[in-house]
């Protein structure tokens, strides 16, 4: 066994060494070095366009320019305008103002409307099937039904009544289920051929993780606001260190929120990526011949991080409802009051 | 430019031990805890994929970084 790895690890090594293409290839990279082979960031990043079957859809561009409207059915109709130029990738004002505001509708906006578009219609397909009593009084019929059935009540059961408060759980269920399902349908999108998975983008979690914070805020509790500004049980000298820790605390938690499902489905995507664009990197570099042994192992090895990707993509849908179900119900929770300092030791952590 | 590749390089390299040996002093308590008692099995997991999250939230902070590193 570990002979026939040695001698295989020499034989791929020789073969490097001696093959004639790495010869000729490397003669003929000296000149042009600046040129990218492979354009990761470019990949990852958004897009004014939409990609349907190998054709790109434009979309309309919006800017604010110190209070006055533009609007642009595609990018280049912007230009031709002559009102602004093409700089760096991105549109500015010919006449140099600076532009205030981009509303552009852009491929990750899409698809995040894409998600909440398919929500709005499973739930409202769900719900019409509850109102005419299938499922209410009687058995759920059909796969869909049941699948929907199963996602609700893990959310309902494992999330919300777990982590939130007994008698308060009830109002948190609707925006949890609509958050896991959403964020699952944005991040599977990604799978998709030509598709986009808008939560590679940090706006859109930020956007996520603000609604989270908000409705986490407005449901604190008055133990909640007395956690933070005069913690029970400790030493009033204390406080002056541990008052300003706690609205730190308050910001942290939204931010590791988003930071978390942007990196995780921004790191699939650049690692599929950076692993497809072996192939063209040593094709460049050694010649065609390695770059053909290489797409093997490549693709392989594409193909089982496309499964893994289709588990994470589910599991971050999880942990973000988990996650805001934890924080809802950390603020939302009313603590006893008779033995101050057990609950002040208790509960001193400080969660990122 | 090439220091910052560099910085970010290793800076990658120790957020991978760092969130290693979180995770993995996660997976020992797991599944010792779940040989021990298997019936709460369901519960000591979902608590594992709690605190992991935590975990991985942090170190995926200092992934950005090195990659604001070799983007910008």
């Amino acid at each position: 066994m570990m002979y026939s790895f040695r001698s295989a690890v020499f034989a791929v090594s020789a073969f490097l060494i001696l093959s004639p293409s790495f010869l000729m290839a490397s003669n003929s990279t000296s000149g042009d070095e600046e040129e990218k082979i492979i354009d990761v960031m470019g990949k990852v990043s958004d897009h004014d366009y939409l990609e349907v079957l190998g054709t790109k859809i434009y979309l309309p561009r919006i800017l604010l320019v110190d209070g006055q409207l533009y609007a642009y059915s595609t990018t280049d109709s912007a230009v031709e305008s002559g009102e602004f130029v093409m700089e760096e990738g991105s549109l500015v004002r010919a006449d140099g103002m600076p532009v205030s505001l981009d509303l552009s509708i852009t491929s990750h906006l899409m698809y995040v409307w894409f998600g909440l578009i398919l929500t709005l219609l499973v739930t409202l397909w769900a719900a019409a099937r509850y109102k005419k009593g299938t499922g209410a009084v009687t058995e759920p019929k059909g796969a869909g039904q049941n699948i929907f059935e199963i996602v609700f009540i893990f959310v309902r059961d494992d999330i919300a009544k777990e982590y939130i408060p007994a008698d308060k759980y009830k109002k948190y269920v609707a925006y949890l289920f609509a958050v896991f399902v959403s964020i699952s349908f944005m991040n599977l999108f990604g799978l998709l051929p030509w598709g986009v998975s808008a939560t590679a983008d940090l706006t859109v979690t930020a956007t996520l993780a603000t609604i989270t914070f908000l409705i986490t805020q407005f449901s604190g509790s008055k133990d909640h606001w007395r956690h933070v500004f005069a913690f029970p049980g400790v030493h009033p000298l204390v406080r002056i260190i541990l008052t300003p820790v706690e609205i730190l605390g308050l910001f942290t938690k939204p931010f590791a929120l988003a930071i978390r499902l942007f990196a995780n489905m921004l790191s699939g995507k650049i690692m599929i990526i950076s692993i497809l664009g072996l192939i063209f990197i040593f094709t460049d570099l050694f010649g065609t011949a390695l770059g053909l042994t290489t797409s093997v192992f490549a693709v392989g090895l594409t193909a089982l991080l496309y499964i893994l990707k289709a588990f994470i993509a589910l599991l971050q849908a999880y942990i973000f409802t988990l996650l805001s179900g934890v924080f809802i119900g950390m603020a939302a929770e009313e603590h006893e009051h008779e033995h101050d300092t057990a609950v002040a030791a208790d509960t001193a952590t400080v969660h990122i | 430019m090439e220091l910052g590749l560099l910085a970010a390089g290793i800076g990658a390299g120790i957020i991978a031990i760092g969130a290693g040996i979180g995770i993995g002093m996660i997976g020992k308590g797991a599944t010792e805890s779940i040989a021990r008692q298997p019936e709460a099995s369901g519960d000591i997991r979902g608590a594992m994929i709690l605190t992991a999250a935590f975990i991985e939230g942090v170190a995926l902070i200092g992934a950005i970084v090195c990659l604001l590193l070799v983007v910008l």
